[in-house]
């Protein structure tokens, strides 16, 4: 039973790693650049929430969200308008830089604005149920729901919907798309809120079933890293899996190691895979690429 | 007069800190963001050892000789990467050394890290004051600058610009551009080795938290801001960001100002670093380019 309680909750964490990863890798696939600042945009998701939920504003959980979700795609817009897009001929490094300069800025803005402790929704979610002898939390269902229902939106716009389309194209060849006259502003709006609010719905998520901290964002874009080269950089459905994986391997790894090392799996597997398989565990396959 | 010292050993100290990242990210091209595992090697290397009674000198040489080793270890299998894989991958390497210092307890302490590391005695008396201590770091400072401004001087360093400017062209001149870059990332690790041992003898604390990407960030600031690729850039940089950093940390404020105070200066130092990458990136000081 113990084995089982540890897989579920590591599914249920790796489904907040696949949404962090959505928009680190669908900004690679697209843009081919590594950003940093990616992280921050879950933790300003989390804090947004919390920013919403306490006075002035006192909004309910339920009214809070949408605005949280909005406040991360605007930051993720507004990065991207002044960090980015100014450096876009420039060598990737050159933008993975600048990217680390706006992670800090975010993050330190975050610790300004909240300050450095751990904080806590005003709101708790703490009933669990009894799946044939197992306990699940209700938190850890909504994470795997939240995921579950995302990915399922994401493959539907991705593969049915005209702006889907585009931004497939503007992945596998944006030179070509943009010969075709394929609207790039619209793709690149649509990359950034959709990568930025899903990253904002795995950071409440984690909010709930921990706790808020300024530096969750940076241990996000770790999973999120690792869970895109397992994934193969710019392809969505392999960083849904790779989450899970990363997820479940942490995890477990506690049942035999001391969990301070939990996670030091993530570092060697971005280690590892970008040493032998820099192109993802599933190459040939591709997602939005 | 206290404030000036400690603002000009951490300035010192940094130099060396920077300047061993330029010859890495300036000179040769590989963008190292892990270096801080060096100077975390370094420091603990080196406290390890004086709080188990060795003379401190003798500690101070093994630390750099351990971050040596290390640089030569995982030069290995960094480089055979390139670009950002290279980067992220350092990165990964760093928070793996941070995770094995708070981790390794019967080592490093943990999370509470290593209290009273020895200062230097002045040849063989009392513990050093802050001006000895400033001598003697000035001092190994600047034969470890001056080694380094020699390497990049010498063909060994325009061999490591020219591998970064092309390595096919290296190649046909027959440079063994691996061997090159090894060489150049374990002399660099040992630089970085030799800031991490005098911080630790500097501060007498030293703990995982010292060692985090902020750190990274704060380096690669000084190292970007003073200018990649040239001997003075690192030592201008470095001076910079440390006497802003440690002079505001001693700003005569209020306790709920002062709280503000660091949460605002990332905010300067990190915008300051996207600036940069935009307007100047370069730096302060442009590498001459013929």
């Amino acid at each position: 039973m113990y084995y089982v309680e540890l897989l579920i909750s590591g599914l249920a964490s790796g489904a907040t790693y696949a949404l962090f990863a959505v928009g680190l890798t669908m900004v690679y696939g697209t843009f081919r650049f590594i950003n940093f600042a990616h992280g921050e945009l879950i933790a300003w998701g989390a804090y947004g929430l919390l920013l919403f939920m306490l006075p002035p504003l006192s909004l309910s959980f339920a009214a809070a969200l949408a605005p949280a979700l909005a406040l991360s795609a605007i930051i993720a817009l507004g990065t991207e308008r002044i960090a980015f897009r100014p450096l876009r001929k420039k060598a990737a490094v050159t933008i993975l830089i600048a990217s680390i300069g706006a992670s800090y800025v975010l993050r330190s803005a975050l610790q300004l604005a909240f300050g450095g402790d751990l904080k806590s929704y005003p709101v708790a979610f703490e009933g669990t149920v009894d799946l044939m002898g197992v306990r699940v939390t209700h938190v850890q269902i909504a994470m795997v729901a939240a995921a579950a229902a995302s990915f399922a939106a994401l493959h539907w716009l991705l593969r049915k919907t005209r702006i889907g389309k585009y931004m497939r194209a503007f992945a596998n060849n944006p030179d070509l798309a943009a010969i075709y006259g394929l609207p790039l502003a619209a793709v690149r709006i649509a990359v950034w809120v959709l990568g930025a609010g899903l990253a904002a719905l795995g950071g409440v998520l984690v909010g709930l079933d921990s706790n808020l901290d300024p530096f969750m964002g940076l241990s996000g874009l770790i999973k999120a890293f690792a869970a895109v080269l397992i994934g193969g950089p710019g392809n969505v459905f392999g960083a849904l899996i790779g989450g899970l994986l990363i997820g479940t391997a942490e995890n477990l790894s506690t049942a035999v190691i001391s969990p301070g090392y939990k996670d030091f799996i993530a570092f060697a597997i971005i280690f590892l895979l970008l040493l032998f398989r820099p192109q993802g565990l599933f190459a040939g396959r591709t997602g939005v690429r | 007069m206290d404030y000036l010292l400690h603002i000009a050993i951490m300035a010192v100290i940094f130099m060396v800190f920077a300047a061993s990242l330029n010859l890495q990210l300036g000179v040769s091209g590989l963008y190292n963001f892990g270096q801080v595992a060096f100077f975390a090697i370094g420091a603990y290397a080196s406290a390890i050892l004086s709080t188990g009674g060795a003379p401190i000198g003798l500690s101070m040489l093994a630390a750099i000789v351990v971050a040596a080793l290390a640089g030569l270890l995982i030069s290995v299998p960094l480089l055979r990467m390139r670009g950002d894989y290279f980067g992220i991958a350092s990165l990964a390497f760093a928070e793996m050394i941070r995770l094995l210092a708070l981790n390794e307890r019967w080592a490093t302490g943990g999370p509470m890290g290593i209290p009273a590391i020895p200062r230097p005695e002045w040849l063989g008396m009392a513990p050093t004051s802050l001006v000895q201590f400033l001598v003697i770091a000035a001092a190994l400072a600047a034969l470890a600058l001056a080694g380094l401004g020699v390497l990049q001087r010498a063909p060994f360093g325009r061999t490591l610009k020219l591998i970064r400017e092309d390595e096919n062209v290296a190649m046909a001149f027959a440079r063994d551009v691996k061997a090159f870059k090894r060489r150049a990332m374990c002399v660099s690790a040992a630089a970085a080795g030799l800031a991490g041992a005098l911080w630790a003898h500097y501060l007498t604390y030293i703990s995982p938290n010292d060692f985090t990407v902020q750190t990274t960030i704060l380096l690669l600031l000084c190292l970007v801001l003073g200018g990649k690729g040239t001997i003075a850039g690192p030592i201008l940089g470095a001076g910079l960001v440390m006497v802003i950093q440690e002079a505001l940390r001693f700003l005569p404020l209020a306790p709920e100002l002062g709280r503000l105070v660091a949460p605002i200066q990332g905010i300067v130092f990190g915008a300051v670093l996207v600036l940069l990458m935009i307007r100047r990136p370069q730096g302060l000081i442009g590498e001459m380019r013929e």
